[in-house]
């Protein structure tokens, strides 16, 4: 037990010097112009929307391919409110509604699809769910300006900095809410259900609420990034905003990292963020080719991600790399 | 009927996405034939569609054999290729459980999507027909000579396929392995080449599909992904799992997508094919004529 409690407390550690650094480096470099201040904003955006998918879709085995659906709805709040001068640029109240949009809705669809489908065909419901509302967005009318969509000028641009700092704190709610629900009888309940669901209810677990939570707060999230996305491009179309990668990317870094595990994401959206800006200096022409040949290697060879294997593997990992001992 | 402007109108908005249907419904078949035997849905049908619908177009471009000759090329070939899939990568993946399938499926449809992408270029490209304009007319409703072969393609290889399954021994098995995997292991069968056998016919399938798709739409590396979901569509609605099911759900989706786009505007018929199929999803999960998986926990 006493080398569990030192275990957590150096990585309370780990992760507090990790964050003071996030914090402090944007003002040791130029963050107009630094890459690694670029490539950070992006891979916490993907924490949080990777993390997002993990509630519902690692803890509690609730495949969402339907995340763009909440991102393209973040997105298009923030945009239609931004334009009706109802909020401001970078503006906290935006984005916190853009997320209770994205939670409104996800609430009415888990309802929904959660309480009728179940594996693949809520996967199959969810997809289907995006795919609408990119055609309701299309034919939106002048409310979403249609396939054209909403274009608001850049004058407003301040500092790289601002949204570097919003995406680490987007970031950090999303972990926060992974973390309490994780360690809370949510979690429990979650994991009992991707278990197994009779038992689950026979245990007296009520599913569809417990599924509806983590539904709706990874909608919660992912709606947060979509309206950041929306206030950094300065343009929000549905090609944009309903893109299939921010389902794909996330979910692929989650599982990569590990499905159902607090840092596996966290792990994941570094390490594949870091891989495809490589793959993409390297070699900008056959950038998604290496991408999505790495998708089907990690599927081939990491299929239960890389915190369990390394869990898994501890004591031959540890003999081969002793530096490790005091961290892991 | 005072949607259309004449009962022509109406006949010939209906036959046109019988047409469309048929389509659909040869790629769904392929879709549920891997569901049954892997439980997973394989997303990446339609860019194997568009792989075969290179293949004819650069066997169009460099000889002048017409393209529908590609049907019979095209099918060892993707038995071949399904074959070699099958065994190089869903066998392995299949043993970790169904997500990582999932992921897989999705990561081989992006991949094949890149390198179309990158070898193929991404301008969309038409295979030129000797009967493009070629069209038969009964009482002023046109049926185009091309549609109509692809029609003729998609119910043969649907019979073709219902044959198989009902009676060569093969199918049998195939048929067995989807119900019950272990019980079919205990009864001599061997689940892996069973697996092997089906996943292959329906790349085959998914093929015949892609040579269906050229010789009528003009097409692009990333127009796939579009028919992987319409194909789905058209599984959800006959229910996963029934051949005839499939072929029919394409109709139904084709007939649905005709009439929708005719009545309330081309850019909401894809919301509307959509909605159907969550209205199908949760109110009839087992499909029109499935049969019912039902609480298999």
């Amino acid at each position: 037990m006493a080398g569990k409690f030192n275990r957590s407390k150096a990585g309370w550690g780990i992760g507090l010097i990790f964050f003071a650094f996030f914090v402090v480096y944007p003002f040791l470099v130029n963050a107009e112009r630094s890459y690694l201040v670029y490539f950070l904003y992006t891979t916490f955006i993907y924490i949080a929307l990777a993390q997002g998918w993990n509630l519902a879709g690692g803890y509690a085995g609730q495949v969402s391919l339907g995340q763009h659906a909440f991102f393209g709805v973040g997105s298009y709040v923030t945009a239609i409110l931004w334009r009706a001068k109802t909020i401001g640029y970078l503006d906290p109240t935006g984005m916190i509604l853009s997320g209770v949009g994205a939670t409104v809705l996800g609430i009415l669809v888990g309802l929904l699809l959660l309480s009728k489908l179940r594996g693949d065909y809520f996967a199959l419901g969810t997809l289907g769910l995006g795919e609408i509302l990119r055609v309701v967005a299309i034919n939106g009318g002048s409310l979403t300006e249609g396939p054209v969509g909403i274009n608001i000028g850049s004058e407003a641009y301040v500092s790289m900095t601002y949204y570097y700092f919003f995406a680490l704190a987007i970031a950090i709610v999303a972990l926060a809410v992974v973390f309490l629900m994780a360690r809370s009888s949510i979690g429990l309940a979650l994991v009992a259900i991707r278990e197994n669901e009779v038992s689950a209810a026979a245990k007296g677990v009520n599913l569809l609420k417990y599924k509806v939570i983590a539904f709706a707060a990874g909608a919660f999230v992912t709606g947060l990034c979509g309206s950041l996305y929306a206030y950094y491009t300065f343009h929000i179309d549905t090609s944009g905003a309903f893109s299939l990668d921010w389902v794909i990317l996330p979910v692929l870094m989650t599982i990569l990292g590990g499905a159902g595990t607090f840092l596996g994401p966290v792990l994941g959206a570094f390490i594949l963020s870091g891989v495809f800006e490589i793959a993409n200096t390297l070699m900008p022409q056959l950038h998604s080719i290496f991408s999505a040949a790495f998708i089907v290697l990690v599927t081939l060879f990491l299929p239960d991600g890389l915190i369990r294997y390394i869990s898994g593997h501890r004591e031959r990992i540890l003999r081969r790399l002793p530096i490790f001992r005091w961290i892991a | 009927m005072h949607w259309f402007s004449s009962s022509t109108t109406f006949f010939q908005v209906l036959v046109n996405g019988v047409f469309l249907g048929c389509m659909y419904g040869v790629a769904a078949i392929g879709l549920s034939l891997i569901f049954g035997c892997m439980q997973i849905i394989f997303i990446a049908q339609g860019a194997v569609m568009i792989l075969a619908a290179y293949c004819i177009f650069w066997m169009v471009s460099f000889s002048s054999i017409s393209p529908f000759w590609g049907f019979l090329f095209i099918i060892p070939v993707f038995l071949g290729f399904g074959w070699a899939m099958y065994s190089g990568l869903f066998q392995r993946v299949a043993k970790t459980g169904k997500n990582p399938s999932l992921l897989l499926a999705f990561g081989l449809m992006v991949l094949l999507e890149q390198l179309m992408a990158f070898f193929f270029s991404s301008n969309f490209r038409s295979v030129p027909t000797k009967y493009a304009s070629t069209a038969l007319r009964l009482a002023e409703v046109t049926f185009s000579v091309n549609r109509i072969i692809v029609a003729f393609v998609a119910f043969i290889s649907t019979a073709l396929v219902f044959l198989f399954l009902r009676k060569t021994i093969i199918g049998k098995a195939v048929r067995a392995v989807s119900e019950d995997m272990e019980a079919a292991a205990f009864l001599g069968m061997r689940p892996e080449w069973v697996s092997a056998v089906t996943f292959s016919i329906g790349i085959a399938l998914a093929g015949i599909a892609g040579v269906a798709t050229c010789i009528i739409f003009p097409f692009d590396p990333y127009f796939g992904f579009i028919f992987s979901l319409k194909a789905l569509i058209a599984v959800a609605f006959g229910g996963l799992g029934s051949v005839g099911g499939a072929l029919l759900g394409g109709v139904i989706l084709g007939v649905l997508e005709s009439l929708s786009a005719y009545i309330i505007g081309g850019g909401w018929a894809d919301a509307a094919a959509y909605a159907v199929f969550l209205l199908v999803l949760i109110f009839k999960p087992e499909g029109l004529l499935g049969r019912s998986y039902g609480e298999k926990a």
